[in-house]
């Protein structure tokens, strides 16, 4: 067949197969075209960019001071190497990926050589994303590890952005900052939960029933301000930035949710799995660590990752405490009477960012049930 | 070989086990010797499986007496607090075949075999696995180490399945129904390798309707009726001249086919 044939056929089977698809096509068809026409020519006709160019800075970083800058970058690089080492235990670094990597780094070269505040560090973290992607192809050793390399890599971060003081942490970083350490927080806590809800001690899973049950029937933006102004009463002693206590309610309330995908995936784990582990003589730990878990996380991974994706989007609502995050970094821009004729500019970049972040999240979510899906076959 | 021969490995004495208010096992009286093969057979819902599930602990019972190998199994009331040591003791030396396998999905063959030995016994990983690949091509799947459990048939995973026990070295093995989840033309293979075992001395209770086998390998057969033992035979008695009514009535229902 050749490629015509085959575009037609295409075309026909998914566009025009019934009347309904047909008139539905004609009508949806045009309608994108005509909204995407309108996008392009006000994007590149109208638009006037510079604002994004001009507040760069404050939309990636907030108010984190200029001269300690290079922090932020190493903490990319080292967030980029993570998400390379991620991307190693689902996809190989192949030929493709070496093509993309070369033009990646050159295409930011070039555009740091273009415009002035896109630095060539950009090309940096890229090349680590990359850099990482490959070691981790090549060795199972870091691949086997990319538990305890991320929560490594987790406190590396937090401790090499903390001499700029956490108060000045915000754009882009701060929601970043955020979902990395309450994604990785989470999973933990949720195990925890899920377990003590299923324990035979009876205090103990009232206690861990109660937690969840309570999280989950109150909004975020509640537990968020409640942590933040409680936290200074109950512990006076400890003072604890705006950030740091945003961090923990943002963990607390979702470990609750991570709890419940993780209990869903416990309850999926058949009983003869238990029943088999306890005949080897395994103790109740090692039942529970090597034999129970990673079948039930298993199950939990695309919960889980919805989890991630919900953070990283409800990250904004720290500004109830006064953080600047992406979004409220951009309405601070916008805010700038000499912005002010800049909103839809400020707003579409925000959509954008956003979106590619969240697609690189589910696309790499994607990836990793695909691939746990194949070790599964029972 | 006779109980006054072999000393006896499982000791049961006046066991009564609940489910509720469902009197499951009534006043079972059975010792097992070592060497002994046992058979138990009986009507679908009559106790066998958890009659050998209590024999690791798998099940708790109430009242009366469990032994293995020594230990005294803990009853119902003991085991209310979670873990207790003697448990953890008895099972390490006593080995248990499902009838669903239960192998472990996410793990590979090797890693199945290999686990027991390695946390409860605390071999090397290179000792560990060099038994296994041992037991492994015992069992006639010496190639297939490296596999998942989901790309085996039936019968090659109910063989890993008992490869992953015998690793344990126990004194005692439990097979509960290990045919049943089995096509047919895979049933052979299973049984050649507790047949072997069973020549081998391997102290083993088994639970089966596989009737033929039953009478070739055993050295006594029990009859389980709701709950009771109401016969304990040699196999050839057993099975040409049934002492109880009921006994009769199962076999020839069980014989027909
Ligand atoms: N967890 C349980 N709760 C309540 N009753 C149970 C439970 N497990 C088994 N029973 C009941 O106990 C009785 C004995 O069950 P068991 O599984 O030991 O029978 P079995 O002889 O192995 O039968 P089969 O040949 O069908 O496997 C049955 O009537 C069954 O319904
Ligand atoms: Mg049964």
């Amino acid at each position: 067949m050749t490629t015509f044939a085959k575009s037609l056929r295409w075309l026909h089977v998914n566009l025009f197969a019934k009347p309904f698809d047909t008139g539905l096509t004609l009508i949806v068809l045009p309608l994108l075209a005509w909204v995407l026409w309108g996008f392009l020519d006000w994007a590149i006709m109208l638009a006037d960019w510079s604002v994004v160019l001009s507040s760069i800075k404050v939309l990636m970083t907030g108010l984190f001071p200029v001269e300690k800058l290079w922090l932020v970058w190493i903490a990319l690089c080292l967030i980029a190497g993570l998400t390379g080492l991620a991307s190693s235990t689902t996809m190989p670094f192949g030929r493709n990926a070496l093509l993309a990597a070369l033009a990646l780094v050159a295409l930011s070269l070039i555009a740091a050589a273009w415009f002035d505040t896109i630095s060539a560090q950009t090309a940096l973290v890229v090349a680590s994303f990359f850099a990482v992607w490959a070691a981790g192809s090549r060795s199972e050793t870091l691949r086997a590890n990319l538990t305890g390399i991320a929560f490594g890599v987790l406190i590396t971060v937090l401790l090499v952005l903390s001499p700029a003081g956490p108060s000045t942490w915000g754009g882009l970083l701060l929601s970043i900052v955020l979902t990395l350490t309450a994604a990785l927080l989470t999973i933990p806590l949720g195990v925890l939960l899920a377990f003590g809800r299923q324990s035979r001690i009876a205090s103990l899973r009232a206690l861990c029933t109660g937690y969840i049950e309570v999280m989950r029937s109150v909004p975020l933006i509640l537990v968020v301000y409640c942590i933040w102004v409680a936290f200074p009463l109950v512990a006076p002693q400890f003072p604890l930035p705006d950030v740091v206590r945003g961090l923990i309610g943002f963990t607390l309330f979702y470990s609750a949710y991570a709890a419940e995908f993780i209990r869903s995936g416990l309850q999926s784990v058949a009983k003869g799995q238990t029943e088999a582990a306890e005949s080897l003589g395994l103790s109740d730990m090692d039942t529970k660590r090597i034999v129970i878990l990673p079948q039930a996380l298993r199950v939990a991974v695309p919960g889980l990752v919805g989890n991630i994706l919900d953070i990283f989007n409800y990250a904004p609502l720290v500004f109830i405490i006064g953080l600047t995050d992406f979004l409220r970094a951009g309405q601070m821009i916008l805010a700038n009477p000499e912005n002010s004729g800049r909103t839809y500019e400020i707003y579409v970049f925000l959509f954008l960012v956003y979106f590619a972040v969240g697609s690189v999240i589910t696309f790499q979510a994607r990836r990793l049930e695909r691939k746990l899906a194949q070790g599964a076959r029972k | 070989m006779t109980e006054s021969q072999g000393q006896a490995i499982v000791r049961i004495k006046d066991l009564n086990k609940f489910y509720g208010s469902f009197h499951v096992l009534k006043d079972v009286d059975l010792e097992v010797a070592r060497g002994e093969v046992l058979v138990v057979v009986g009507a679908s819902g009559s106790g066998k499986s958890t009659l050998i599930r209590c024999v690791n602990g798998l099940e708790e019972y109430q009242s009366g007496n469990l032994e293995v190998d020594g230990f005294r199994m803990p009853r119902a009331e003991e085991r209310e607090f979670g873990e207790v040591k003697g448990l953890r003791d008895i099972r390490r030396g006593v080995g248990m075949v499902f009838q669903q396998f239960n192998l472990f999905p996410h793990l590979s063959v090797l890693h199945n075999v290999t686990l027991g030995p390695i946390r409860v016994r605390g071999k090397s990983r290179d000792e560990a696995e060099a038994q296994a690949m041992q037991l492994l091509d015992r069992v006639g799947l010496r190639d297939q180490a490296l596999k998942y459990p989901g790309a085996l048939s039936g019968g090659q995973q109910q063989r890993v399945a008992i490869a992953r026990s015998l690793a344990m070295e126990p004194h005692l093995m439990l097979f509960d129904e290990p045919t049943s989840a089995l096509d047919p033309e895979m049933v052979g293979e299973v049984l050649d390798v507790m047949r072997e075992l069973a020549r081998e001395g391997m102290t083993m209770m088994i639970v089966t309707h596989e009737m033929g086998f039953a009478r070739e390998v055993s050295d006594r057969v029990i009859y389980v009726d709701q709950g009771r033992i109401t016969e304990t035979s040699k196999p050839d008695a057993f099975f040409d001249n049934p002492q109880n009514e009921r006994t009769r009535a199962f076999l020839s229902r069980v014989l027909k086919h």
